[in-house]
């Protein structure tokens, strides 16, 4: 009876050492092993004689390199701008202007998130490009030419209409979490209500617009398909990575530019997370919130007007790429001239394959989430375990880096050396893993610390090991949580662009892969029939992930 | 007979060490049904979850029978739980969370069914077999967390405040139902609870924490008639506190002077702290603890007087809370409907039956 260690406590020892050994070898060795080649001459082992800042140097010298860089901060912080002029009247228009179909405005606000930008990229191109519809139709009937969409102008606008989501949502967030009172006590003491949006509402979300912009500068900077397909010559960060891979295979020049990317993203990270710490202040809650006064009608019908409006630009990419897809001419008019399934028949050869593989891809990867994102935030919120916060940061990480990053730093841990994974399947399921399992773990996390600590204490009472105690207690309770987290996996998966371009074979070609290859070759036909494919299974997958976890789908993305 | 020893625990590191529970012996018998009370943060749950194996004990030792449980996981030590929250499993129906216990043992698949149901229609509950918990009241759910306790036949029952998520009407009730149902059982039970009326009331023995230790143990009516120190006196029941000065003193005995309200010779004394009962010298402070029922009303000539600050009608008795100069903080003074009624404001004399009161030498200067 004294014996402690039993059969049902030896269970919970094994998981937890597998996840540690998975977390080291997956989620730390990379981006140690990436880090550390940022410091080697090119194609040398490591020693200490290799070790130098050659692979940085031509930040100072070479104007390409500077001029990525730049352009990398110009277009994130130009994209973030413009996301923030957008959706700030348009968080105050819903949180405020008593919204009909709010639900649905707000399931729409993110679709812009669940289509894969690079998607929404190439329907610029399609609209606007130098033979665009939008294009044509202007310059015949009104004589006026645009600029070209390929350059900082059309990327700055992609990466805007699809990161845009992520400050309207916090604002809105934020908005909707301000006590109305506040501003009513404004209103009594004689402020117009141009003056308490000023001197009060804005004030207090202020942290909240930082945060959003923020968050949209981090994911601009590390966005690999719009620039890839819109920057043309115009190169940034990301596609500079890309190009040193696929042109030079120089890993370790490579690294260098990826951890240039990351100190960008570390630093917009140092300020979120000071603006986080600071942001409960600014967000009074009453008890009892009523509805804010509402808008005269007039303002009212034209804050519903421009959400519309703004709902509908930022989705017209997804509409045009569905549009063209079963389009057989679309010449010089508004609408295609002919429909049909054209362009169906003729991804058909390819359709199978290249669905079967991101199915099976991501599916693995999704299984890995799961597993491991459960045992996890199991872990970090019941065991006595110490560096939670190491947990945290190990599984954050990844997941914010730019994806081109941890493409890089899977290709200089796995490339050689004592685990050879380059070419296989297995290095884009890990690879995948990495980036989403942040997603499974924190809906688990969430979940576990809803479940009341006494239910398995009473279970343990009732004499149950470790195992059925999981098994009986646990995982039925936060089943649905790590099914919609699993879903929200497998479905942003699907349209995954930026590790994958790095990390895939001719073997393991994806959808994604496929439609960026159809367009590298300019057949936009092609590319808008998977497109379109990637788009309706996506939104399926995430709607029943949002039905699954009983949220509105914009909740799945806050 | 379960048999705790010298029970210790404590968090944190040195410089912070929190002392939760320090050196608490205790001792309950078959079938006997045992209360630790205390206020909140005392050591008394902390205890008990050492009991259940929840906590690991820092030092000391449980046995149970015979047998040492201090390092024996909860789930092998066959014992039955009620929690606060109930803590019933919410995704299964009630007759899963009865037989629940019933799986890890092996129990074949009939008799987990016949066992089951049998614990339900004892408990009256197995109308909602196959309901889900949370489609039942509070006091159902708590006696199907009281089932799922019992149907494994646990060697003890140990119950964590199981009362307090209920209303004041239903909780008289279900203590009732809890004293039955551990009759009916006979299982050796042990109560945890903040509430001293509660204790009082059901339990054969009671243990009084305060601070992480055990401060006094006994039967409720011998803690209640004597307290062995002032928190004592003032947890259990109330207690009325009278400045007075010792005159006199035999074994275990005392006559004491109150201000301004004569002699009166008290048959019970405590020495508190390092007070040495043998030598206390004349003229000594003292504090003459009287509860409520102890104390009279009456003319003011010749009794200690007292001003009527509260009349509160209890439907059978009248309450007063009273001002007395001799009075350490206010005296309550319950009187029967038959005894003449006092208003607000009145002064009235006091009256003590001093062959019910408590003594208490050198107590702390308050």
């Amino acid at each position: 009876m004294t014996d402690r260690r039993m059969p049902g406590q030896a269970l919970p020892l094994v998981l937890g050492t597998c996840a540690v050994v998975i977390a080291l070898l997956f989620l730390v060795y990379p981006i140690g092993s990436a880090t550390l080649g940022a410091f080697l001459r090119n194609g040398k082992p490591l020693a200490i004689e290799n070790l130098t800042l050659a692979n940085f140097e031509r930040f100072l010298t070479s104007g390409s390199y500077q001029r990525a860089f730049w352009h990398s901060v110009v277009t994130g912080a130009a994209s973030t701008i413009v996301a923030t002029a957008l959706s700030l009247p348009m968080a105050y228009a819903v949180a405020r202007a008593a919204m009909p179909l709010r639900s649905l405005v707000l399931a729409l606000s993110v679709l812009p998130l669940i289509s894969p930008p690079f998607i929404g990229a190439y329907a610029w191109v399609i609209l606007l490009g130098n033979n665009g519809i939008i294009s044509n139709l202007l310059r015949d009937y009104v004589g006026l030419g645009l600029p070209s969409i390929y350059g900082p102008f059309g990327v700055t606008v992609a990466l805007a209409l699809s990161y845009f989501p992520y400050t309207f949502l916090v604002l809105q967030g934020a908005m909707a979490a301000v006590d109305t009172s506040i501003e009513e006590a404004a209103t009594i003491a004689g402020a117009s209500r141009w003056r308490v949006l000023r001197t009060v509402t804005f004030p207090m979300i202020l942290p909240s617009i930082a945060a959003g912009m923020l968050i949209v500068f981090i994911k601009a900077i590390g966005d690999f398909g719009v620039p890839a397909i819109l920057g043309g010559e115009y190169q940034v960060l990301p596609t500079l990575i890309y190009y040193q891979i696929h042109g030079f295979f120089n890993l370790n020049a490579a690294a260098a530019i990826a951890m240039v990317n990351v100190a960008l993203t570390v630093l917009a990270l140092g300020a979120l997370a000071w603006i986080n710490r600071t942001r409960g202040v600014a967000t009074v809650t009453g008890t009892a919130r009523r509805a804010a006064r509402p808008l005269p009608a007039g303002l009212r019908w034209s804050a519903i007007a421009y959400v519309w409006l703004v709902l509908l630009v930022a989705n017209l990419p997804q509409l045009v790429v569905v549009l063209y897809s079963f389009s057989e001419r679309w010449g010089d008019t508004l609408l295609p001239s002919v429909y049909g399934l054209e362009n169906y028949r003729r991804v058909m050869g390819e359709l199978g394959t290249v669905v079967w593989n991101t199915v099976v891809l991501a599916g693995a990867a999704t299984i890995l989430c799961l597993a491991f994102g459960a045992v996890a935030a199991h872990a970090t919120a019941r065991g006595r375990i110490y560096g939670r916060w190491a947990v945290d940061l190990i599984i954050m990480v990844p997941f914010v880096l730019p994806g081109l990053v941890i493409g890089v730093a899977y290709l200089t841990a796995f490339n050689e050396g004592p685990l050879v994974l380059t070419g296989t399947a297995a290095i884009l399921i890990l690879a995948y893993f990495t980036r989403r399992v942040a997603f499974v773990f924190r809906s688990a996390s969430a979940a576990i610390t809803q479940v009341d600590r006494r239910l398995e204490e009473a279970s343990t009472i009732c004499g149950a090991d470790w195992a059925m105690t999981m098994r009986r207690v646990v995982l039925p309770l936060i089943a649905p949580a790590l099914l919609a987290g699993g879903i929200l996996v497998f479905a942003t998966l699907i349209g995954e662009i930026s590790v994958t371009v790095l990390l895939y074979s001719a073997r393991w070609k994806t959808i994604t892969i496929a439609i960026y290859e159809y367009l590298l070759g300019n057949d936009i036909a092609k590319a808008s029939a998977l497109g379109t494919v990637t788009i309706v299974l996506t939104l399926i997958l995430v709607a029943g992930a949002s039905r699954l976890a009983g949220r509105n789908m914009a909740d799945m993305f806050r | 007979m379960l048999s705790v020893r010298e029970l210790t625990k404590t968090f944190g590191a040195p410089p912070d060490r929190l002392v939760a529970v320090d050196r608490v012996s205790l001792d309950v018998n078959d079938g006997e049904f045992f209360t630790m009370l205390g206020p909140s943060g005392c050591g008394k749950t902390t205890t008990l979850r050492m009991i259940a194996g929840l906590e690991q004990a820092t030092s000391g030792s449980i046995m149970f029978d015979g047998q040492d449980y201090t390092r024996v996981p909860p789930q092998r030590r066959n014992i039955g739980m009620v929690f606060q929250s109930y803590a019933l499993f919410p995704h299964l129906s009630v007759f899963e969370n009865v037989a629940y216990g019933l799986r890890p043992r092996g129990v074949a698949r009939e008799e987990i069914a016949s066992r089951t149901d049998e614990v339900l229609r004892a408990l009256q509950l197995d109308r909602y077999r196959d309901r889900l918990p949370a489609t039942l009241s509070g006091g159902q759910q708590q006696r199907v967390s009281i089932a799922r306790a019992l149907v494994y036949r646990p060697s003890m029952l140990l119950l964590d405040e199981p009362l307090a998520n209920l209303d004041a009407k239903l909780r008289v009730q279900m203590r009732e139902e809890i004293r039955r149902i551990q009759r009916e059982f006979g299982i050796l039970s042990l109560y945890v609870t903040h509430d001293q009326e509660e204790a009082m009331a059901i339990s054969d023995r009671l243990a009084l924490f305060n601070a992480g230790r055990l401060v006094q143990l006994g039967r409720p009516r011998d803690v209640y008639r004597h307290p062995a120190s002032l928190f004592a006196a003032e947890f259990i029941g109330r207690a009325n506190l009278l400045r007075a000065k010792v005159l006199d003193r035999a074994a275990g005995a005392a006559k004491v002077m109150l201000p301004g309200g004569g002699m009166v010779a008290v048959p019970r004394v405590v020495a508190l702290g390092d007070a040495e009962t043998a030598r206390v010298p004349p003229d000594a402070d003292a504090l003459l603890m009287a509860r409520p029922e102890s104390m009279k009303l009456g003319p003011i000539e010749g009794r200690m007087p007292g001003r009527i600050l509260r009349a509160q009608d209890l439907g059978g008795t009248n309450r007063y809370i009273i001002a007395a100069e001799a009075a350490l903080g206010e005296l309550t003074v319950e009187a029967a409907r038959s005894a003449p009624e006092y208003g607000e404001g009145a002064s009235v004399g006091l009256a003590l039956n001093a062959e019910e009161c408590v003594l208490f030498i050198r107590p702390d200067p308050r």
